[in-house]
């Protein structure tokens, strides 16, 4: 009988169990639609990142590109044995090959029915030193002297900014880089068909150029630079940093000094690099009277960055080797140090590798604290000579040299600005595969 | 004469008895996970631990190769003998006990090199072997013993995580004895492995009963009555009854074991 009336309530929400699976229950509704919701906000997030992703590597492209091609002055070009003895006995030697090289280009106008006056002055600001460089080309090599030769001279970056219809005639200010009349030479040139366009090895080889000359300034001298600051930052930083987990997970004791020590390693992780920049000022070289704007201080206030980055990897990937290794190997008898180079570092391998190359990529692409140590506004003009100069001697790093032409005021720097960018977007792609190889090759070793 | 007789008695019995343990205590923090246990474990004998989840076998177990010295908070007090000499005497280095107390444990855990390597590890790094030709030659007996080396002897560079789970326990028993120990520990060696490995296994400790004394902690009766000798039961921390493995399961002397073998308690 108790049992009969304790069953009847329970027999209401039956049917509701016996329904059919056909039919939608309002439940199942509400879930599958919440489902369906969340689905789509990750597809719009992906979305949205992805466009942004897009945008920004067309227009890096986009603005990049012709930072690696040079608009060039192509023409055919002989030098007789009389023009050279009389240009080299003038005083204005320079300024002899210049006119030689006037009249070069009015015959050329001249076949084909232009006539256009213009002077060494013209000529300098639409390609620089002309003179000086025909000069040093035949001196360096007499026998070039009678003989036809096909001269690529490059350009100032405003002809070719001209030629894209980036510069009018309205903006050019006489006096100012350019005037309107050297505009027309520019037509005429065109109209002759002497204007080429070739691919700019000086800009990935050359040297910065300070502000008057855009088109010469190439980023070869900071990609040194930034070589020698990731040769410091990875010989200091990482065995210092892989040392330091180690003894941390695996050594120290556990107490309240080592976990504040962990906390702050975390801490440090989240400083900004700022900081960093001017306390590698203080102790660097205002205390250790190291020079400045040198790649070696640039490494060392890398290092100090990226060192809690390989920490915390580290010490993850030491964490994530299973507790039953260190038995295994306890238990043969191999001592606590035994135990953790014989096992658990190479099986921490892949995670210290993938943490570091991450850390130096970090560290490739960081200005902010270079610009405290004057690395950002140095004129990186010439490439070190050797090892000792190359860590002592002022340079430029790559971010540094971007943010550099970046800010000056003539607008062709930016352009190159762009360039750089993809230079070093290049480097940071080479070493995240880099950081694959080794994880895939580590692994497969194991 | 009569001054003779127990002198003679005691000296029969320290041949016998291997590992002795007196007044021992295992505390984790404030925890007091053993209790006074006093034992005498035998040479060239199985001994079985019994007793339900954390009664303290394992810790037990792991006291006599000093592996509770890993655990920060794991403090040991009391006195263990091998052979008669103190484990916990200052001037013991664990490294050196380790090697002679070897250890098998619950989750096969082989290194993640080749088998050779598996095996070699040890012997290589107490320079057991002179040359290249003796660690092989103690690579193959230490494989051979552990009953794998037909399995495995034509894939010795290959992997000894690609074996499977009772090959993988069986390698890591060759592991154990490859280094010439005296002493096996074994914390629950078949509790992962299925009933065709698990005999594998039982029949090789069963072997190994000649050569070394065999310490096995476990969960399951029947194994404890199929391989050992002697059985030690314990409970809550406490040795409670320790005494020849037949008169453990036939006839136990105290209320609590037989409350734990015929499935009351654990």
């Amino acid at each position: 009988m108790t049992d009969a009336t304790s069953n009847a309530p329970a027999a209401a929400p039956a049917p509701a169990h016996h329904a059919s699976l056909l039919t939608e229950s309002p439940l199942m509704k509400k879930r599958n639609a919440a489902e369906a919701r969340f689905k789509m906000y990750g597809v719009i997030a992906i979305s949205i990142g992805l466009i942004f992703l897009i945008f920004l590597a067309t227009s890096i492209l986009r603005n990049g590109i012709p930072a690696f091609t040079q608009t060039v002055v192509k023409v055919d070009f002989t030098l007789t044995q009389d023009q050279f003895d009389e240009a080299e006995s003038k005083m204005l030697k320079t300024a002899a090959y210049t006119s030689i090289f006037i009249e070069n280009i009015t015959a050329q106008f001249k076949e084909r029915g232009l006539d256009v006056e213009f002077d060494g002055d013209t000529i300098e600001r639409l390609m620089g030193k002309v003179g000086g460089d025909l000069r040093s080309f035949y001196r360096e090599d007499t026998s070039r002297i009678g003989q036809s030769v096909t001269l690529e001279l490059p350009a100032a970056s405003r002809v070719e900014r001209y030629l894209q219809g980036q510069l009018t005639r309205e903006m050019v200010v006489d006096g100012r880089f350019l005037e309107v009349a050297d505009l027309d030479v520019v037509d005429a040139m065109v109209d002759a068909g002497i204007l080429g366009s070739a691919f700019d090895w000086n800009f990935i080889t050359g040297t910065d150029t300070g502000v008057d000359n855009p088109g010469g300034a190439g980023i070869g001298a900071s990609v040194i630079g930034s070589f020698f600051m990731m040769v410091v930052v990875l010989l200091l930083s990482l065995p210092i940093g892989v040392a330091a987990s180690i003894y941390l997970e695996e050594f120290a004791p556990k107490n309240r000094f080592t976990d504040l020590i962990e906390v702050n390693i975390s801490n440090l992780a989240a400083v900004p690099s700022i900081v960093f920049g001017i306390l590698g000022l203080a102790v660097f070289i205002q205390f250790a009277h190291l020079p400045q704007s040198a790649p070696l201080v640039g490494g060392l206030v890398l290092t100090l960055m990226t060192l809690p980055t390989i920490v915390i990897s580290t010490r993850a990937s030491l964490k994530s080797v299973p507790p039953s290794i260190r038995d295994a190997a306890l238990g043969v008898g191999a001592s606590k140090m035994q135990s953790v180079f014989h096992h658990v570092l190479p099986l921490a391998m892949p995670g210290i590798l993938t943490g570091t190359i991450i850390g130096l990529a970090q560290a490739l692409g960081e200005t902010a604290p270079l610009l405290l140590i004057g690395m950002v506004g140095y004129v990186a003009r010439e490439y070190p000579d050797g090892l000792a100069s190359g860590l002592l001697d002022p340079n430029s790093a790559m971010p540094a040299q971007i943010y550099t032409w970046a800010a000056r005021s003539d607008e062709a720097f930016f352009e190159k600005a762009w360039g750089g960018i993809i230079i070093l977007l290049m480097f940071l792609l080479t070493m995240n595969i880099i950081a694959i190889i080794l994880r895939r090759r580590f692994e497969r070793r194991w | 004469m009569n001054d003779m007789t127990p002198i003679d008695r005691k000296m029969s019995t320290m041949q016998d008895t291997k590992i002795s343990a007196r007044k021992e205590q295992v505390y984790y923090g404030d925890n007091h996970a053993i209790k006074d246990v006093d034992v005498d474990i035998d040479d060239k004998t199985v001994t079985a631990f019994i007793g339900p989840s954390g009664c303290g076998k394992s810790t037990f177990l792991r006291c006599i190769n000093r592996m509770n010295d890993t655990i920060d908070v794991a403090r040991v007090v009391g006195d263990i003998r091998i052979d008669d000499e103190d484990i916990y005497d200052p001037k013991v280095d664990p490294v050196q006990l380790r090697a002679k107390v070897g250890m098998v444990f619950q989750k096969p855990n082989p290194f993640p090199k080749s088998i050779y390597d598996n095996v070699a590890y040890g012997p290589k790094i107490h320079g057991l072997a002179r040359n290249k030709a003796e660690l092989d030659e103690i690579v193959e007996k230490s494989l051979r013993k552990a009953a794998l080396w037909e399995e495995a002897k034509d894939r010795l560079m290959s992997p000894g995580t690609g074996l499977s789970g009772g090959q993988q326990q069986r390698l890591c028993i060759a592991r154990a004895i490859a280094t010439a120990p005296e002493v096996l520990l074994m914390d629950e060696p078949c509790s992962a492995l299925d009933p065709i490995a698990t005999a594998q296994v039982e029949e090789l400790i069963d072997e190994l009963r000649q050569s070394f004394s065999v310490v096995i902690v476990t969960h399951s009766m029947q194994q404890a009555a199929r391989v050992s000798q002697k059985t030690a039961f314990f409970h809550l921390g406490s040795l409670v009854e320790y005494d020849d493995t037949d008169k453990i399961f036939t006839n136990p002397q105290d209320p609590r074991t037989e409350s734990y073998i015929s499935g009351r308690i654990g």
